[in-house]
């Protein structure tokens, strides 16, 4: 007997249990247990251990399952009021960059009518139509950055993250 | 038999469909049932992980609320409790990682003390007490050996899980694996009587 047949037997034992072997290869195995005593002693404690993991037997407590379902329910409301916020911000942004392009030569030849009208040097007309142009972003940045996040954060985008919830 | 064994195939595969739309959806339905189903299964398998339950407790509601973020993740094609003990595995490993950064070789918690709740059997006090003496021995055997093998000896003979399973859950190479196996079988052997080869 080698150690070739050793290890051979000792891979059937692990599988036989749960992936199942090939009948010609379970009738050696019988033969090789027959006659191979480590084997057969490996064989005894899989069968042992097996039985004594088995035995040990782990319960989750109702309030522990009950609790992990209301933390699982809260954060899941979390990840939606999340996506609805990221989803805002994208529609707002996508809006803004279309808007802008669209408009951008309205302002453009309506800055370049009022340059004219009022007979500005030209080297501020573009300048002031820039300016202009991104007057919103910029108001928007400052108000921001200056009032407190209950203005953006409270009342109306939180309104309006309930209604689109509670439509979802 | 085979039309038997392509039934269930089928079946399996659209409820692991099911449960990968669900969790996409981040349906709180579909997760209250797994929740319900695999309770149990994945507490036993952290408290044999941490070798403590109050910590494998902690770990059980990490592990649900890393299902939710990362439900969009799961496929569909392999089996949900396959996926579900990997996620287990990874926030035990974080969790191990976090208190003992040196070795995780030692995953266990110093607070290990507490043992499991064994199941009350035995229809007699004697049988009860022998039975419950029992447990405690076997328990006893089971968290002396390194992390690292009674996580395979669980996954394998409580999971009924397959060798390659195992692998890809942990981790490691199939022969490793099989390494494992085998000297967790061994070092438990003494305790359960089977004495030295």
């Amino acid at each position: 007997m080698n150690g070739n047949e050793h290890d051979r037997a000792i891979d059937l034992l692990m599988r036989h249990d749960v992936e199942g072997i090939a009948d010609g290869d379970a009738r050696w195995l019988e033969m090789h247990l027959q006659e191979c005593e480590e084997c057969a002693s490996f064989d005894r404690a899989m069968s042992d251990a097996a039985h004594a993991v088995r035995s040990v037997t782990v319960l989750a407590s109702v309030a522990l399952v009950e609790s992990t379902r209301a933390r699982v329910h809260v954060r899941a409301q979390q990840l939606r009021e999340q996506q609805a916020r990221t989803m805002l911000i994208a529609v707002s942004f996508c809006l803004g960059v279309v808007t802008s392009t669209l408009t951008a030569w309205v302002w453009w030849e309506f800055g370049g009518w009022v340059a004219d009208r009022l007979g500005l040097p030209s080297g501020i007309v573009e300048p002031g139509v820039l300016l202009f142009w991104l007057l919103p972003a910029i108001v928007i940045a400052v108000l921001m950055v200056t009032c407190p996040p209950t203005l953006f954060e409270g009342s109306l985008m939180q309104r309006y993250m309930k209604d689109r919830l509670r439509g979802l | 038999m085979v039309a038997a064994a392509f039934s269930s195939l089928i079946t399996m595969e659209t409820e692991e469909a099911q449960i990968a739309t669900g969790l996409r959806r981040r349906d709180p339905d579909v997760l209250d049932a797994l929740i319900e189903q695999f309770q149990h299964r994945l507490l036993r398998y952290l408290a044999h992980m941490t070798g403590n339950r109050a910590t494998a407790e902690d770990l059980f509601q990490d592990t649900w609320i890393r299902v939710l973020e990362k439900g969009h993740q799961y496929d569909g094609k392999s089996r949900f409790a396959t996926w579900l003990m990997t996620i287990a595995h990874n926030v035990a490993i974080d969790h191990l990682r976090k208190r003992n950064p040196a070795s995780l070789d030692e995953m266990r918690d110093a607070e290990d003390a507490a043992p499991f709740e064994p199941v009350a059997t035995g229809p007699s006090p004697f049988e009860h007490a022998a039975a419950a003496e029992e447990k405690a021995q076997i328990q006893g055997a089971l968290d002396e050996l390194p992390p690292i093998f009674r996580e395979v000896l669980v996954l394998r003979f409580q999971e009924q899980m397959k060798l390659e399973e195992i692998a890809k859950l942990v981790g490691i190479p199939l022969a490793t694996v099989k390494t494992r196996l085998y000297r967790g079988v061994m070092a438990l052997r003494p305790t359960l009587g089977g004495g030295a080869l």
